[in-house]
Formats: structure tokens, C-alpha cells, sequence
């Protein structure tokens, strides 16, 4: 028979048992705050800064640059909005800062906010491209009106010559390309002109390629619109944002040709382990370049102008987002090509060609009126 | 382990301290959506947003969004015709409008088959499909609308001019119910061949048990309609909750729980995919910009059925004699797919020439009275004259009820009454769809077709086929 035991604990051992686990988590808490870069939150105010985007918001909702942002004590809270809703939007002095993504929209917001805070800050550019299919690429090289851009089995990129594409716009793929069992007419699918500045820019193609000059006139500017109103028509009910749908499975089914943002297809190329060589872009031989305007309204706003402009983390997530970056001059910087390349992608031929001379906003507004039916 | 739970359930609270108060919100979604339950609860645990959601037809849904604060359909179109549609839209998953095939019928439509196949077998009664109503349902209406695209063959958006004459009623004669729930019509039925709807109610259904046999999917070569489901904010003022779900619906996670759940394709990129939502899509049709174009499908939807004529008045002169002949005879036999003769439809044929030699009626019940039709159309017999007002004025005495006319001449009139004489008596709604060519006159045909409101056909420059189908449905 064994001897009954009495177990004593230690006062202080007990203590230590209930007092270290809490504090091991607090300090594993912290780590993991510090570690994720919201650190700032717990002890630092943050910002909230409101702002209306177009399709630049990709870049506000990409978790390292939130990241980032938060780690200087800022967080921008997005309102998506196609850049012609954006500039009509009558609530548009609540917000600290806007990014609409081209020139008519800028010049809009601008003119809205005339004696008030107003300061435009151009971090980045990106082209407007028809991004399609190889097999697409290739009928439009085989029916004379696209030639691949650099040398290889499987380029990425080829030029459109929009003329040409613009007379094939009555025939369906399968008659330019046999081996196409596509019924459809040959055309660029876009969102609608009168709501997103990639949809206006489609305009802009044809309208660089059916006219030898800009408009200088309203009635030139309507002349011009009616022949280019049926190559967007052909169409039927346009689309939303292309941009997604363009990169899942059945790309091809919701657009063989969808005009998007260079950025977008750069960006997406860089996520994947191999490269899609399925996906390629078409560069009009005149390119348009969408140079978004972060318009701030107030200080809040001008100290994220300033970071887009100085803060070398979030230039350089820029450029691996597949923005080509701008200095305060305006110039192009060089991080662009050298990245991509370092990355193994070729260097897309952004800027290289000729550009499309947009009319002047109010001439193509108009155009862009009678071309979408804008109600 | 007991550390490690602790670290984590501090790191949520960390992260969740933001999270925003409970919300409730109205939304209208279509019929089909009713199987997002689990997604919606899990929405609600992620974002604190509750979805009270009420059911309807997309077509019918898309008359009115009063009331409500957010509204998730198939798509935003019915909607942006009506200029109604939403500021803020997002695409949350996408279905396409395709065909399911009970495995013992599916040899009947052959291999790689097109909507003109399906239109063809159901035209001749070898292959009855349910489909869900396009007065209410979004399913029901894409299908009509994409059967309609494929059977004008453009490779555009419908235009109202596509749709002015009626070729979906060979289609449509396939058609053994449409109801709201085509679905769970399908499933109580043994004796349908096939479904018209969601890629995602048939992978659906199949899944369910209810059937002994799962439907193999068919995607028609001549292209589908591919609903997107976008999720779209009616009441402004809900901006920030919408823009959570929108958020999370759109998260890899949620997206893996809408494929895996409700068949649904994933608009993310990045989310796996069960081997059936992989298969090959095709084309899709382009929609149309026009309430015209809907409207007139829809008329065409209601008043199929049977009771409909066509009355071909063929010359049969001696100047027909050779390719003429042979041409009109290649015509009829190749009249296929959206153009075949149809089951109930009723396809008199006057051969005549001095006066008429033969008249025939049949109503199509089967290959065998095509069979019929051809052998009445394969006669050598061909004699001198040409009575065309004689011989158009006996069959419009052969009409019945809803009747076009088709006349084939290639001759001018030399026996019987002239053309004034045959227009000084009334000849009532009967439209005449004058074919032309060799010697025949345009003038005096296109003073016939107009008169009777019908329209004249030149085959000059194209095949009598081709010209025939031209007018094949006109009414």
C-alpha cells in the first residue's frame, strides 16, 4: 500500500502559469502585427482618404501597396466608377482625391473644380490595346492587317494596322481564317463608350484611322462619328470592364478581341509561373496612352499625390503592377523595361509608334455622344 | 497548441476589430439564384451583411427594382434596354444558356451539333426539348435570342430587319413546355428529350439524383448566351455594405464555394475548377440593342404552333425544262435546319403551267410527307403556257388561316387572266412572295407583292435555295 501524496504548488510557479502564456501571445501578437505592416495601426492614427476611381483602382486595391499606404498612415477607400460617371458625379467635392483614367475626364474634374483646391499629380501611363488570342493574332496576320512585334515562335505582342482591321469588319472569322469555327463578324469588343475611357479610346482608334485629321468643327466631329458609329455598333450591347473576363478560362468566349489596359495583361503575365502564350496584345500602329490624373482636392489628397510621385516601395509596386512610371517632369522612367525584362517578359512596344491625336475634349465628347447613343 | 490558438483568435480580433455593424438588405435575384443559401450565409458570417432575397424571373425581375436595395440577375441587359440598369454592376460568376440531352437521344443531333441541328430534329419531331419561359425568365429569353442570332447567321447583334421574318417556328415546334420552372418540369417528366437552360441548372440537376440518367451538356457550335450574374447597388446609399459583398463574393474564396456549390463559373482567375465547368464555351452570340427585336422574338414564341401554310406556286412551262428544274428540285430537297418544313405545318404545292396541273397539301407529320413533298416536286411533268395569275388565284383560294404564298416563275403570263384583270378582285391578307428569274417580269411580280404585302425575291444573282430561305417564315 502506498504512502497517500500531496502535491504542492508553488505560488509563484502558479502565477508564472497563468501570467506567461497571455503575455507569449501579446508578444506574438505584436510580431505579427509588426511582421504584416499593421503595426501602425494599433499605435499610430491612420488616415482614411476617400477617392473615386476608374480603372486604376487595381493599383489601390493591390494588398502591398494597401500595405504600404498604411504603413505611411494612409488608407485610401475606393469607390469604383467608370471615368465619364466619375467626372458627372455630383457629389464629387466629398472625396479627398480622384483618378480618372484619361485626358476628357481629367479636363472635366478639373473645369468642376475651378477655384477650389485643385492639384493634378501624374505618377504612371499605360496604353489602351485589343488584347486577344494567338490564333486570332495570327488570322488578322494571315488577312495582311497585323504583324508579330518581335521575333520568336510565340510573340507576345503584335502591331494592328486599324484601317485594315476596320474593312474586315464585315466578314465573320471564319471566312478570314477557315480553321476559325467562329461565326462571328471581326471586331473589337469594348466597354460602353459612353461610361469608361477604354470604350472612348476604341473610338479614338477608328476615328485616327477613318479620318486623316482631327476634327476641327462639331460638324466634322458628328461627320467623323457616324462612319466610325457602326464598327462600334457591330458590337451589339457592349460590355463592362473587359479586363477580368478576358483572363479566365472562357476568355474567349465572353470577347476574342477586348480592348483593356496594358497594365492589366502586364500585371497578369507577371503572376503567372509560366507565361500565357495564349493571350497576346494587339498595339494599333497609332497608340493611345492613358495618362490617369490623380486629381487631389485637399491636403489629404496631395500628400498621396506626393507618395505616388516620391515613395520609391510604392513606384517600384507600381512597375511590378505593369505600370510604366512618370517623373515630375514628365519624363518615362527607366525601371519599366528594365523590370519586365529582368522578369523574362519582352519589352511591349508602348510609345514606340505613332500617337492618336485625340480631337480636343469637347469635339470628342461629342463624338463620343453620337457614337454610344450617350442618353 | 493551446499558445497557437490563442496567437491566432488574437490575430483575428486584430483584424475583425474594424469590422463594421450588422446589416440587413432587400434583394431582388433571379429564380435560378435561390441555391446561393450557404454562399449568402457565409456572407453574412464574413461581412456582417444579411440578404433577405426574394425570387423572380430575371425578364420579369427586370421590369421593376423598386424596392429593393441591391439586385443580383442573370444579367443587366433587360435592364439597360429599358435604360433602367443600375449605376454600379459587378460580374460576380457567369453561366452559359446551352443544351442538356437525355444520353439516349443525344446520336439525334449528331456530333458537334449547332442550334440549326437542334432546330432541324425538332422541326422533323424526332427531338422535344422543355425550356424555361422567356416572358419571365432570363434562360428562357437567352435561348430565344440565341437560337434567333444562329438562325440569322449574321455574326452581329440582332437587328430589328433579322427578325422580320419568322424562322424560329421549326425550332420552336420542338418545344414540349415552357414554364417557370423548366427545371423541375424536366425532372417530373420521362418523355422530353432534352433542356434549354443554365449550364449551371443542368450540372445541377445532374447532381441532384433526380434523374436516372444525367443529361449530357451540349454547347451548339453556332454559339451560346453567357449569363454574368452581375450584383448590382438600386439604393445608393448602401454603397460601403455593397462594396464588402462585392469584395468578398469576389474573393478566391468565396468564388471556390460558388463553383464548387452552384456550378457557377468563377470569375477569378485563380480558382480551381471541377472538370465540368473546364469544357470549351465556343462563341457567344453578341445581344441585341433593341426592345424591337425582343418583342417580335417574343411574338414569334407565342404564336408558334400549328395551322401554319405555306402555298408554293411552281411553273412548270416547258421553259423550266434542264438547270432551271433542277434547281428548284436541289431547293426543296435542301431546305434543312431553321428552314425545314416543320411538324403541323401545312405546305401546299400548285405545279401548273398553261393551267394547273397538280395541286397537293400535305401537313407534315414526319420525314415520310417530306418524302411526299419531294416526289411531287420531282415530276417530269412540263407542258407550253404559263398561267401565273390563273394559277395564283387558285391557291389563294387554297389558303387557310395563316398562309404566305411563294410563286416561282421564270416565265412571262400567256394564258389565263392578265395581271389587272387577277388584281380587280379583292385578294385579302394572303401575302405573295414572288421569286424571279430567267424571262419573268419584275415589274408585274413586284406589283403583286406589293399589293398583297409581301415582297419580291431576285434569284439572279443567288441560288433559288438561297432565295427561298430569304423568305422562308415571312408572313
Amino acid at each position: 500500500m502506498r504512502e497517500p501524496e500531496f502535491k504542492i504548488v508553488d505560488p509563484r510557479r502558479r502565477f508564472l502559469l497563468w501570467f506567461v502564456p497571455p503575455l507569449a501571445v501579446f508578444v506574438a501578437g505584436l510580431v505579427v502585427l509588426l511582421v504584416s505592416g499593421h503595426v501602425t495601426g494599433p499605435f499610430k492614427s491612420v488616415t482614411v482618404v476617400r477617392a473615386l476611381f476608374a480603372s486604376k483602382r487595381d493599383f489601390f486595391q493591390d494588398e502591398q501597396v494597401k500595405r504600404i499606404l498604411m504603413a505611411r498612415g494612409y488608407q485610401v477607400h475606393v469607390t469604383p466608377i467608370g471615368s465619364r460617371d466619375l467626372a458627372e458625379k455630383p457629389d464629387l467635392d466629398s472625396y479627398h482625391f480622384v483618378f480618372p483614367s484619361g485626358h476628357v475626364a481629367n479636363e472635366h474634374v478639373k473645369a468642376r473644380r475651378a477655384g477650389k483646391h485643385v492639384v493634378p499629380y501624374r505618377p504612371f501611363f499605360t496604353p489602351v490595346v485589343l488584347a486577344t488570342f494567338r490564333e486570332y493574332a495570327e488570322a488578322l496576320v494571315k488577312a495582311g492587317v497585323a504583324k508579330p512585334h518581335h521575333g520568336g515562335d510565340k510573340p507576345f505582342y503584335y502591331t494592328l494596322n486599324v484601317n485594315g482591321f476596320a474593312e474586315l469588319g464585315k466578314q465573320r472569322w471564319k471566312d478570314i481564317d477557315p480553321g476559325l469555327s467562329n461565326g462571328n463578324r471581326v471586331i473589337a469588343q469594348s466597354p460602353d463608350p459612353c461610361k469608361a475611357y477604354s470604350g472612348a479610346t476604341l473610338v479614338g482608334f477608328f476615328a485616327t484611322a477613318l479620318g486623316d485629321v482631327p476634327p476641327q468643327t462639331v460638324e466634322e466631329a458628328e461627320k467623323l462619328a457616324l462612319a466610325v458609329k457602326p464598327h462600334i455598333d457591330a458590337q451589339g450591347q457592349a460590355g463592362e470592364d473587359m479586363a477580368p473576363k478576358y483572363f479566365v478560362p472562357e476568355g474567349r468566349t465572353h470577347a476574342v478581341i477586348a480592348v483593356i489596359y496594358e497594365h492589366q495583361y502586364i500585371a497578369y503575365q507577371l503572376r503567372q509561373q509560366n507565361f500565357d502564350t495564349e493571350r497576346v496584345l494587339l498595339y494599333p500602329t497609332k497608340q493611345h496612352q492613358s495618362t490617369p490624373e490623380l486629381i487631389s482636392f485637399t491636403p489629404e489628397g496631395d500628400r498621396i499625390g506626393e507618395l505616388m510621385m516620391n515613395d520609391p516601395d510604392l513606384r517600384q509596386r507600381a512597375v511590378e503592377l505593369g505600370f510604366h512610371s512618370l517623373g515630375w517632369n514628365g519624363e518615362t522612367g527607366t525601371d519599366f523595361g528594365g523590370y519586365i525584362a529582368g522578369r523574362g517578359l519582352p519589352e511591349p512596344p508602348a510609345g514606340e509608334m505613332g500617337r492618336v491625336e485625340l480631337p480636343k475634349a469637347e469635339l470628342f465628347e461629342r463624338m463620343l455622344d453620337v457614337v454610344g447613343d450617350c442618353g | 497548441m493551446r499558445l497557437l490558438a490563442l496567437v491566432v483568435l488574437l490575430v483575428l480580433t486584430a483584424c475583425t476589430a474594424s469590422t463594421p455593424p450588422p446589416v440587413r438588405l432587400k434583394m431582388l435575384a433571379s429564380t435560378e439564384l435561390a441555391d446561393l443559401g450557404p454562399v449568402l450565409a457565409e456572407l453574412q458570417r464574413a461581412t456582417g451583411v444579411e440578404l433577405t432575397v426574394e425570387h423572380r424571373g430575371t425578364v420579369e425581375a427586370s421590369r421593376s427594382l423598386d424596392g429593393f436595395d441591391l439586385a443580383w440577375l442573370s444579367t443587366t441587359r433587360f435592364l439597360r434596354l429599358r435604360g433602367t440598369e443600375p449605376e454600379l454592376a459587378a460580374s460576380i460568376m457567369t453561366s452559359p444558356v446551352v443544351l442538356g440531352v437525355r444520353p439516349g437521344k443525344r446520336a439525334v443531333l449528331g456530333e458537334r451539333p449547332t442550334w440549326a441541328d437542334v432546330a432541324d430534329r425538332a422541326a422533323l419531331g424526332q427531338f422535344h426539348y422543355g425550356m424555361a419561359d422567356p416572358r419571365v425568365s432570363g434562360g428562357g429569353m437567352a435561348a430565344l435570342i440565341g437560337v434567333a442570332t444562329a438562325a440569322a447567321g449574321t455574326g452581329a447583334p440582332l437587328r430589328p430587319e433579322d427578325v422580320s421574318c419568322d424562322r424560329l417556328q421549326g425550332f420552336l415546334t420542338g418545344r414540349a413546355f415552357d414554364v417557370p420552372d423548366a427545371v423541375g418540369e424536366f425532372a417530373r417528366r420521362s418523355d422530353v428529350d432534352g433542356l434549354v437552360a443554365h449550364e449551371s441548372e443542368l450540372l445541377s440537376l445532374n447532381a441532384s439524383g433526380k434523374l436516372s440518367e444525367p443529361l449530357e451538356i451540349v454547347y451548339p457550335r453556332d454559339g451560346i448566351v453567357l449569363s454574368d450574374y452581375p450584383l448590382m447597388l438600386v439604393e445608393p446609399e448602401h454603397r460601403a455594405a455593397y462594396d464588402r459583398v462585392v469584395e468578398w463574393l469576389r474573393s478566391p474564396a468565396a468564388q471556390q464555394m460558388i463553383a464548387d456549390r452552384t456550378w457557377r463559373r468563377p470569375v477569378e482567375s485563380s480558382v480551381q475548377r471541377n472538370e465540368k465547368l473546364r469544357a470549351d464555351l465556343g462563341t457567344a452570340l453578341y445581344f441585341p440593342d433593341s426592345t424591337e427585336v425582343i418583342d417580335r422574338l417574343l411574338l414569334f414564341h407565342d404564336r408558334a404552333g400549328d395551322g401554319r401554310q405555306v402555298v408554293f406556286v411552281l411553273d412548270y412551262s416547258t421553259s423550266m425544262r434542264g438547270p432551271r428544274l433542277a434547281g428548284l428540285r436541289e431547293a426543296f430537297a435542301s431546305l434543312n435546319g431553321f428552314d425545314r418544313f416543320y411538324v403541323g405545318e401545312t405546305v401546299t404545292i400548285v405545279r401548273f403551267a398553261g393551267t394547273v396541273l397538280e395541286e397537293r397539301s400535305i401537313t407534315v407529320r414526319g420525314k415520310e410527307d417530306l418524302d411526299a413533298l419531294l416526289a411531287v416536286v420531282a415530276s417530269d411533268d412540263l407542258r407550253d403556257n404559263t398561267a401565273i395569275w390563273a394559277a395564283l388565284d387558285r391557291a389563294l383560294h387554297l389558303a387557310r388561316g395563316d398562309t404566305a404564298v411563294v410563286l416561282m416563275t421564270d416565265g412571262e403570263n400567256n394564258a389565263g387572266p392578265s395581271l389587272d384583270e387577277f388584281l380587280r378582285v379583292g385578294r385579302g391578307e394572303v401575302p405573295v412572295y414572288p421569286i424571279r428569274f430567267g424571262e419573268a417580269s419584275t415589274a408585274e411580280l413586284d406589283r403583286v407583292a406589293q399589293a398583297s404585302g409581301g415582297r419580291l425575291v431576285e434569284a439572279g444573282a443567288k441560288s433559288l435555295l438561297e432565295a427561298v430561305r430569304e423568305i422562308r417564315g415571312c408572313r
